[in-house]
């Protein structure tokens, strides 16, 4: 302990004083908002934004489950559902996961390593206004004409041969601002990460969160460049009869699947770490144990790498040569190691460890259940002969669902409760988050379960209907009703948000003796987020502060004592 | 309020109460069998190598799934005595790493194994059929066109929506497209592949028993999709042969007809010009007779 010696010199006061009045506030706190250039901002819009496309995008799906309910059913029409699978599919990745991704990350990072901004924050804020204008693009399309080309809107069908109208150019255009923005703020907080750690905050010190903000954001500014230069060739493919995808003048409709799904499996990727680092830093703080943070990290390195080399999983059925299929099958079998790892190390620190069930913590191990049965049947859609026959069913759909439903929302819920105190400056209200934890819990098992044997009885994905013949109903029936009370739950829990804002009382700055440094901070962090920063030492440095506090206040107790006389 | 019923315990209720929702929602359901056949009837031998494969990644995932979420659960078991201090026995990392990867390693090799069998030429060992090259597959072109498939036999007959192939003779099938992409979905011959415009995509399969095949295409390509059907009907070589004949009987029945259509429109146009002539040079008779009368 003598290197820790030092501490009462460089250890902020218990109760920091503001330095200065700061700058002079905006008239109102809306115009304070949009027009600030601060991480946090930034990033309480993201998130904010993030939960309301989670509200939406139930509402899309809860709309499908209820067409699908019935065969043959007229409740929605064909281009209706075209219409609502396609906005759902965007809105799914790049109106909830991707944002809350970089938000949370964009939000806590500079907190954890101890910086009191981003390196280039006006860079952030471009980004932030290419993000909401994308999003109103894709939603005021509804005023004309929302994009009806599926998920991932395969050329040549989405060609203007075939599909005429605006709609892909909406696609396109909205999917492009919205990952332009997000790439805007990831390059604004790679150079925060790379230049303005606090001292002593070396990587082999770093918080788990914060490294995977850094792989992240690396395998981000390596995979969107990709879609963005896709979806300007699909443009100029639409626009001005260009031929990148097109069979006949020279390119490749395969071509399109390659650059698609090397993006959308890096998203999946970007979000798994994402998410397991939040779950990891939940569980370090609520049992009091840190993780093995070696293998971890490396398992995290090993996901972004493998995993985005695996996206010729997604393409078993298409005419390519063999070695791309083995090649693909190869990467996504070899994550087991990674995700077996991480799984094995996240569970077994809290196996072995006491704690008290709070809110952030049932909302990890919820994510982490329910992620284990997604990815676990990602690995029948992994193998070529299997894929050949479940691919493109509700059984491919479910195991996405299950891994993405897990991380997105029930380790967002969990990442955003337990970061709730520090953002608002509120506790969060436990009863109700518990409750509103068990009946999405519930209703995702419920919604997504059925549909592996539906797919596996051979229900094929984007078709608005289905005959009476094909006996499909009751995992249809069984999906909409569970998908209903997954509804029902996450309005609950977004509602749990807002209202526990005003409802609850004033958090303190350090409510679970955390130990990384973003607990340092005064809750919610003011413009210049710390006051005093202290020399990191460890990678616990919240703790190393505590203990010295304590050895302080010990010691002048001692002091006090020893000066006076013993009666 | 429906979350003030949910009973506050601390066991996951919430777990069981879905789970066992789910299993007796399958256990009512009319047909169990379907919930439990885990796969299509396969009618073709790589389709056999493909549900071995399926069945034996479906024991190990319900294993992988049942192991994580029972340790999740003991991991979040109440605690009514403290849990002691001393960390259980240490697992190095790197030995549970190489552990994972000869997992991964063996499922690899598995998979591998049954993908390279179920992607086997099926042996040509049959009577060749009409149009077929002795010893070689029996080539069939099938197109995926909005929305609608089209089949061309050897031999210049085609059909569309019914692919007919006899049984016991093993089939190429040459994918290709028209327009957009399109999903070839036969799990019980073929599994599934895609038709791309641009290229063929080619897969082979043996139907050993006469019987039909009804699927839909897997491939979101426009407003028809759902209505794109494919029906294979498998039958013995000699109706497929007699098929074959009466496809090319109706081909020619239906060519008959257009061009006899076609030739009667002619001659109609023909005696209609006849006959206007006529009609004319009689009305213009009648004004030339008029004005002379005038």
């Amino acid at each position: 302990m003598s290197r820790t010696t030092s501490y009462p010199q460089t250890m902020p006061p218990t109760r920091p004083e503001i330095a200065s009045d700061g700058p002079k506030a905006s008239p109102t706190r809306w115009t304070q908002l949009a027009t600030s250039a601060d991480h946090k901002d930034i990033s309480r819009i993201l998130i904010a934004a993030s939960f309301g496309s989670i509200f939406l995008a139930a509402l899309q799906l809860l709309l499908m489950r209820l067409q699908l309910a019935v065969p043959e059913n007229v409740f929605l029409k064909g281009v209706t559902f075209d219409r609502l699978l396609s906005v759902y599919g965007e809105t799914a990745i790049f109106l909830v996961a991707l944002p809350l991704v970089i938000g949370l990350l964009y939000y806590v990072v500079p907190l954890q390593i101890g910086s009191r901004t981003t390196a280039v924050p006006r860079v952030g804020q471009i980004g932030l206004w290419l993000f909401i204008f994308g999003g109103i693009l894709l939603y005021g399309s509804f005023l004309f004409t929302p994009p009806e080309a599926g998920i991932n809107p395969l050329p040549p069908f989405s060609d203007a041969t075939f599909t005429p109208n605006n709609g892909v150019d909406v696609w396109i255009g909205s999917t492009g601002l919205i990952t332009l923005g997000l790439l805007m703020i990831a390059i604004d907080l790679l150079a925060t990460l790379h230049n303005l750690r606090a001292p002593g905050m070396a990587w082999r010190r770093a918080p788990l969160f914060t490294w995977a903000g850094a792989i992240v954001t690396w395998l981000f500014i390596v995979i969107a460049p990709i879609f963005l230069a896709a979806i300007s060739m699909l443009l100029i493919d639409r626009l001005y009869d260009g031929g990148f995808f097109a069979g006949d003048a020279g390119g490749s409709p395969i071509l399109w699947q390659h650059f698609s799904y090397l993006f959308f499996t890096g998203v999946y990727m970007a979000v798994s770490i994402t998410f397991l680092a939040a779950i990891g830093e939940i569980i370090q703080t609520f049992t009091g144990r840190q993780v093995h943070r070696k293998a971890v990290i490396w398992s995290f390195v090993a996901i972004a790498i493998i995993g985005t080399l695996a996206w010729t999983q997604n393409m078993l059925t298409a005419p390519l040569p063999s070695g791309w299929k083995y090649f693909g099958m190869l990467m996504s079998l070899a994550l087991i190691v990674p995700f077996g790892l991480i799984f094995y190390n996240l569970i077994s620190t809290v196996s072995s460890s006491d704690f008290h069930m709070r809110a952030p913590l049932r909302f990890a191990l919820g994510a982490l259940s329910l992620a284990s049965i997604g990815l676990a049947a990602e690995i029948a859609q992994s193998t070529i002969a299997v894929a050949t026959q479940l691919s493109e069913t509700y059984d491919a759909w479910a195991a996405t669902h299950f891994t993405l439903i897990g991380f997105v929302v029930f380790g967002g819920f969990a990442a955003v409760t337990y970061w709730y105190p520090k953002m608002t400056g509120h506790e969060l209200n436990e009863d109700r988050a518990a409750k509103s934890f068990g009946l999405m819990f519930a209703g995702t098992l419920i919604a997504v379960l059925p549909l592996f044997a539906a797919g596996v009885a051979g229900q094929v994905t984007d078709s608005y209907r289905y005959f009476a013949y094909e006996d499909f109903q009751v995992y249809n029936v069984i999906a909409a009703i569970g998908t209903l009370i997954l509804f029902v739950g996450v309005i609950l829990a977004v509602g749990n948000l807002v209202k526990s804002r005003t409802e609850e009382p004033a958090a303190t700055p350090d409510p679970y003796r955390g130990d990384s440094l973003e607990w340092l901070a005064l809750s919610p962090p003011p413009a210049h987020n710390f006051d005093v920063l202290p020399d990191v030492r460890s990678t616990r440095p919240m703790r190393d502060i505590r203990e010295a506090v304590i050895r302080r206040d010990t010691e002048t107790a001692e002091a006090e004592g020893a000066a006076q006389p013993v009666a | 309020m429906i979350p003030a019923l949910l009973p506050r315990s601390r066991k996951p209720v919430s777990l069981f109460i879905s789970l066992a929702g789910v299993f007796t929602a399958f256990a009512l359901n009319a047909s169990p069998a379907m919930a439990l056949s885990l796969n299509p009837d396969a009618a073709s031998p790589g389709i056999k190598d493909s549900n071995t494969l399926h069945w034996i990644l479906f024991v190990v995932i319900v294993a992988v799934i049942v192991v994580v979420n029972l340790a999740i659960l003991r991991a979040a078991r109440p605690r009514t005595r403290a849990v002691s201090p001393r960390p259980g026995r240490k697992v190095s990392q790197v030995r549970l790493a190489i552990g994972l990867g000869v997992f991964a390693l063996a499922l690899f090799v598995v998979a591998t194994i049954f993908s390279d069998k179920s992607r086997e030429i099926p042996a040509v060992n049959s009577v060749p059929v009409a149009g077929q090259v002795k010893g070689e597959p029996l080539e069939i072109t099938a197109t995926g066109q909005q929305w609608l498939w089209r089949f061309n036999y050897p031999d210049g007959a085609f059909s569309y929506r019914r692919l007919i192939v006899p049984a016991g003779v093993t089939v190429q099938l040459d994918l290709v497209s028209t327009d957009v992409i399109h999903g070839w979905n036969v799990p019980e011959l073929t599994g599934k592949a895609q038709a791309v415009p641009g290229e063929t995509n080619t897969i082979y399969f043996r139907a050993d028993d006469p019987g039909t095949y009804t699927n839909r295409s897997s491939v979101f390509s426009g407003q028809g999709y759902d209505t794109m059907e494919i029906e294979v009907q498998v039958v013995p070589p000699a109706e497929y042969e007699a098929a074959i004949i009466e496809l090319k009987r109706d081909i020619q029945r239906a060519q008959d007809k257009v061009e006899l259509e076609f030739k009667l429109s002619q001659k109609q146009a023909e005696v209609g010009e006849v006959a206007g002539k006529k009609m004319k040079a009689e009305i213009n008779k009648v004004d030339i007779e008029s004005a002379d009368s005038e």
